[in-house]
C-alpha cells in the first residue's frame, strides 16, 4: 500500500466532505432559507420605513449570516465523531492540524458561500444602495472564513460533550464581537461615503493570524475533547 | 543549596498540601479581606470629600473600580493557571483555573450593575453602548462561556482541559476587545464620559480605593481557596488523605 502524499491526502479529505455536503444538498440549503427568513422579519418588526431600513441593512445582513453559520457550525464534526471517521483522522500519518482545516474549508464551502452568495439580494430585500453592495461582500469574505475557523475550534472544545448547541452561541458570540465591529464598521463607513479600506485591512490580517492558528488550535481541541 | 524554593512550590501543587496550606491562609486572608474593606469604605463613604463635580454619586467608585480591575486580573489568573494546567497537566491548577471563573465572573457582574447605577445619575442612563461598557459585557460573557462548557463534560478533568483551552483562547481576545475602544470611537459617536484617572485624583480619595484593591485581592484568596478545598476534597473523594480528613472532622 503506497502512502498518501500531503496534497493528495487534502484533496481526498476535501472531495469526501464536499461529496458529503452535496448528497445532502437540503441541509446546504437550509442556511440559506435561515438567513432569509430572519431578514424577512426584521421589516415586520422594526416597520418598512427605507431610511430606517437602510441604515441598518449592512448590520442586519452581516448578524444573519453570523446566526446562519452558527446553526450550521455545530455539525460540523458530528457525523464524523458519530461514525468514528475523526478518529482514523486523528490517527493518519498527515498533520492533524492541515486535515482539520480541509474540513473547515469544506464546510466554509458549503455553508458561507451560499450565504454569501445570496447577501446582496437581503441587502437589496433592505434598500442597501447597490454602491455599497461590493463593501458588503468583501467584508463577509473575509468574515465569514473568519467565523468559520473560530467556530471549528469551539466546536472542537465541545465535541466530547452532549449539549452543545446553546453552549456554542455563548462560547462564540463574545470572540466574534471583533469580527462583528470590523465588517460592520465597513460597510458603515461605505454607506457614509468615508474610506473603508482599514476596517477591510484589519479584517485580512485577523483572517491570516486565524488561517494560521487556528487549525492548529482546532487540532489541539479536538485531541482534548476525545481524549478521554 | 537554594532547591527548596521549587521543592516547596513541587509539593504545594499536591492536592492534600495544599488543602493544609489553603486551609491555614484562607482565615488570613479573610480577616484582611473584611478588615481592609472596612477600612476602605469607612475612608471612601465617611472620610473622602465629595466630588467638586459629582457631589457624593462619584463615591461608588470604591465598589466599581476594585471589582473593575479585579474581573481582569482573576480572567489573567484563570488564563495563566489554564495554561499551566494544559501543559503541565497539573491537577491544583485545573482546580484553580475553574474555581476562578465564578469569582470572576461575579467581580465582573458587580462591576457592571454597580456601574449602570452610576450611570444613571450621571449618564441619565442604565446603559449605553459605550465601548468599555460592552468590553466588560463581553468579558462577562467570556466567563459564562468558560463556566459552562466546563460543566457540559461529564468528566471533570476534560472539562476542566476544554475549558481552560476556552479561557486561553479568550484572553486573545481581551486586548482586542480593550482596543476596541478605539476603533468604535472612530466609527461612531466618541465617548463623552470618562471615568476619572486614579492619577489625578487627591490622595484622600485615593487611599481608600487603593485600601479597597488590597481588600478585593485578599477577598479573591480566601474565597479561591475555600473553593479549592472543597473542590479538592470532591475530586480526590477516593483517595485515603481525603478520607482521614473525613474521619478526623468525625471525631470532633
Amino acid at each position: 500500500m503506497s502512502h498518501a502524499t500531503l496534497a493528495s491526502a487534502c484533496a481526498a479529505v476535501l472531495r469526501r466532505d464536499l461529496t458529503l455536503a452535496w448528497r445532502r444538498r437540503g441541509d446546504i440549503t437550509m442556511p440559506v432559507l435561515y438567513a432569509l427568513i430572519v431578514v424577512t422579519l426584521f421589516p415586520f418588526a422594526l416597520g418598512p420605513e427605507d431610511a430606517l431600513l437602510q441604515r441598518i441593512a449592512g448590520g442586519v445582513v452581516l448578524l444573519t449570516m453570523l446566526l446562519a453559520m452558527l446553526l450550521a457550525l455545530d455539525a460540523m464534526f458530528r457525523s464524523d465523531i458519530e461514525d468514528g471517521s475523526l478518529e482514523l483522522l486523528m490517527l493518519s500519518p498527515q498533520p492533524l492540524a492541515l486535515m482539520l482545516g480541509m474540513k473547515i474549508l469544506a464546510h466554509w464551502i458549503t455553508t458561507a458561500l451560499p450565504l454569501i452568495v445570496i447577501a446582496p439580494l437581503l441587502a437589496g430585500m433592505l434598500h442597501l444602495p447597490p454602491s455599497v453592495m461590493p463593501v458588503l461582500v468583501y467584508a463577509l469574505l473575509l468574515a465569514t472564513p473568519l467565523l468559520s475557523l473560530l467556530g471549528a475550534v469551539l466546536v472542537a472544545l465541545t465535541a466530547g460533550s452532549r449539549r452543545s448547541g446553546m453552549l456554542l452561541a455563548l462560547m462564540l458570540l463574545p470572540l466574534c464581537v471583533p469580527v462583528v465591529i470590523f465588517a460592520a464598521g465597513a460597510v458603515a463607513a461605505a454607506q457614509q461615503g468615508l474610506p473603508w479600506l482599514a476596517p477591510i485591512a484589519w479584517l485580512g490580517a485577523a483572517l491570516v493570524m486565524a488561517l494560521v492558528l487556528a487549525p492548529l488550535a482546532c487540532a489541539a481541541a479536538l485531541r482534548i475533547a476525545l481524549d478521554a | 543549596m537554594a532547591n527548596w524554593i521549587p521543592l516547596w512550590v513541587h509539593k504545594l501543587s499536591s492536592p492534600p498540601n495544599f488543602y493544609r496550606f489553603a486551609g491555614v491562609l484562607r482565615p488570613w486572608a479573610l480577616a484582611l479581606a473584611l478588615v481592609l474593606g472596612a477600612i476602605a469604605l469607612y475612608g471612601g463613604l465617611v472620610l473622602a470629600p465629595a466630588d467638586y463635580q459629582q457631589g457624593d454619586a462619584y463615591r461608588i467608585i470604591f465598589i466599581h473600580v476594585p471589582s473593575a480591575w479585579m474581573s481582569l486580573f482573576i480572567y489573567g489568573v484563570m488564563a495563566v493557571a489554564a495554561f499551566i494546567s494544559l501543559v503541565w497537566r497539573i491537577k491544583l491548577a485545573e482546580v484553580v483555573a475553574m474555581e476562578s471563573a465564578p469569582i470572576g465572573a461575579a467581580f465582573t457582574f458587580i462591576t457592571l450593575v454597580t456601574g449602570s447605577l452610576w450611570g444613571k445619575p450621571m449618564w441619565g442612563t442604565w446603559w449605553t453602548w459605550d465601548a468599555r461598557l460592552t468590553s466588560e459585557l463581553v468579558l462577562l460573557f467570556l466567563y459564562l462561556g468558560v463556566i459552562g462548557l466546563y460543566h457540559s463534560f461529564e468528566d471533570r478533568r476534560q472539562g476542566a482541559r476544554a475549558a481552560a483551552f476556552l479561557a486561553i483562547i479568550g484572553i486573545i481576545n481581551v486586548p482586542i476587545v480593550h482596543f476596541s475602544v478605539n476603533w468604535w470611537n472612530t466609527l461612531h459617536q466618541g465617548s463623552t464620559v470618562r471615568i476619572l484617572g486614579p492619577s489625578k485624583m487627591s490622595g484622600d480619595m485615593l487611599w481608600p480605593l487603593l485600601t479597597m484593591m488590597a481588600a478585593t485581592k485578599f477577598y479573591y484568596i480566601a474565597s479561591l481557596f475555600g473553593r479549592v478545598r472543597t473542590d479538592l476534597l470532591s475530586l480526590e473523594s477516593g483517595k485515603d488523605w481525603v478520607r482521614q480528613i473525613a474521619e478526623q472532622e468525625g471525631q470532633r
